[in-house]
């Protein structure tokens, strides 16, 4: 428009809109008979995209950037687990797992130092393992007899009268059973080892 | 007062490591008497006749007090100091489940089995006042074991004796 405003010719305002309406005309009209799906159709994309540099392209990107601004706890949202689980065939993947090559990697050691056996064990009832298993039998015929069975009935026979006379004495002397020391304090109150360090920690 | 029952020890009760009783020590102690006495006696029998056999004089050891006093001395010794201080048990507290250890839970050692044997004796003394500790005390210690610096501990294992007994009926429904 500036143009327009400082040309020198007189009339040459009204040329130049006419030559605009007419060059519009012309351009609606060769629109109008173009093809443009006809074009597109001829066009090589994979040579084309052969000569896009995608790697220069996304070095441009700032994933961080993008990433910050996507609502991710909204997707995880929108994504129905289940049907995906579903859709899954556990089989096939476990059969593709080489679990003698993820055994191989697992220190089981480490694994163990960090298991509390004692927690273990008291978990375990013990009476009825014995009294419902063949356990029971191999240890009768590994160490049962007469001459074992008499000395357990004596020996318990022995500690119930060690009690009995010592709740008669304490009786008479007035004195409960807790004053008395169980036995010397190795026995009775062995040092607890040290648990191990969790990987974690100890890393 | 009521008198307290007299029932025979849980089996399942852990008792290994305390300070054992009067009466288990007693009969323990009665125990080895009897066997060391026992095995004195045939021995000396068994010594007369080996002389009577290669002497062919009658000769009868027992009849000898002083030699077979001193003999029983040395023999009564050996059976109690050479016991202990190997396994800190003699025959006797071995079948009663009791066996000697340091007043703070160690194995008892050479030294400290000899001088319990020789003090043994002391406890005696005064109808047996040396043995009043073990009703009285808080660590059940006699004489002896004051002096040796020792004392006596339950070393026979309850759980396991339970486990046998266990054992021993008839398995009821399987796991």
């Amino acid at each position: 428009m500036a143009d327009r405003a400082v040309s020198p010719l007189p009339g040459a305002s009204r040329m130049e809109q006419l030559v605009e309406s007419i060059a519009e005309r012309v351009v609606n009209l060769v629109l109008d008979a173009i093809d443009i799906n006809a074009i597109v159709g001829q066009v090589d994309m994979d040579a084309l995209l052969a000569k896009v540099d995608i790697d220069a392209i996304v070095s441009k990107v700032d994933v961080d950037s993008l990433i910050d601004r996507v609502d991710v706890q909204k997707i995880i949202d929108r994504v129905d687990v289940d049907e995906i689980v579903n859709r899954v065939d556990v089989d096939q993947i476990v059969a593709r797992v080489d679990v003698e090559a993820i055994i191989e990697r697992v220190d089981v050691q480490s694994i163990i130092e960090r298991v509390d056996i004692e927690q273990v064990i008291q978990r375990v009832d013990i009476d009825k393992l014995v009294e419902q298993t063949e356990l029971g039998t191999i240890i009768a015929h590994s160490t049962s007899g007469v001459a074992s069975e008499v000395l357990d009935v004596v020996r318990a026979q022995g500690v119930g009268l060690d009690d009995f006379v010592a709740r008669w004495v304490n009786r008479i002397l007035r004195r409960s059973s807790e004053d008395w020391s169980p036995g010397p304090p190795k026995l009775v109150n062995p040092p607890v080892p040290v648990p191990a360090l969790p990987l974690e920690a100890s890393a | 007062m009521n008198p307290p029952p007299v029932t025979a020890a849980p089996l399942d009760a852990g008792r290994q490591g305390h300070y054992a009783g009067g009466v288990t020590r007693l009969v323990a102690f009665a125990a080895d008497v009897g066997a060391s006495w026992g095995i004195f006696t045939l021995a000396l029998a068994g010594l007369s006749f080996a002389i009577n056999l290669v002497t062919g004089n009658q000769v009868n050891l027992g009849s000898r007090q002083v030699l077979a006093l001193s003999g029983l001395v040395i023999w009564e010794f050996i059976y109690f100091a050479y016991q202990w201080s190997l396994a800190g048990k003699t025959i006797g507290m071995a079948v009663l489940g009791i066996r000697v250890v340091s007043k703070d839970g160690d194995a008892i050692t050479p030294r400290q089995a000899v001088i319990r044997t020789i003090t043994l004796p002391l406890s005696f003394l005064f109808f047996g006042l040396g043995f009043l500790g073990i009703l009285l005390n808080r660590d059940r210690h006699a004489w002896h074991d004051r002096l040796a610096g020792t004392v006596v501990v339950y070393s026979w294992d309850a759980r396991a004796a339970r486990l046998r007994w266990l054992a021993k009926q008839e398995p009821t429904t399987p796991v």
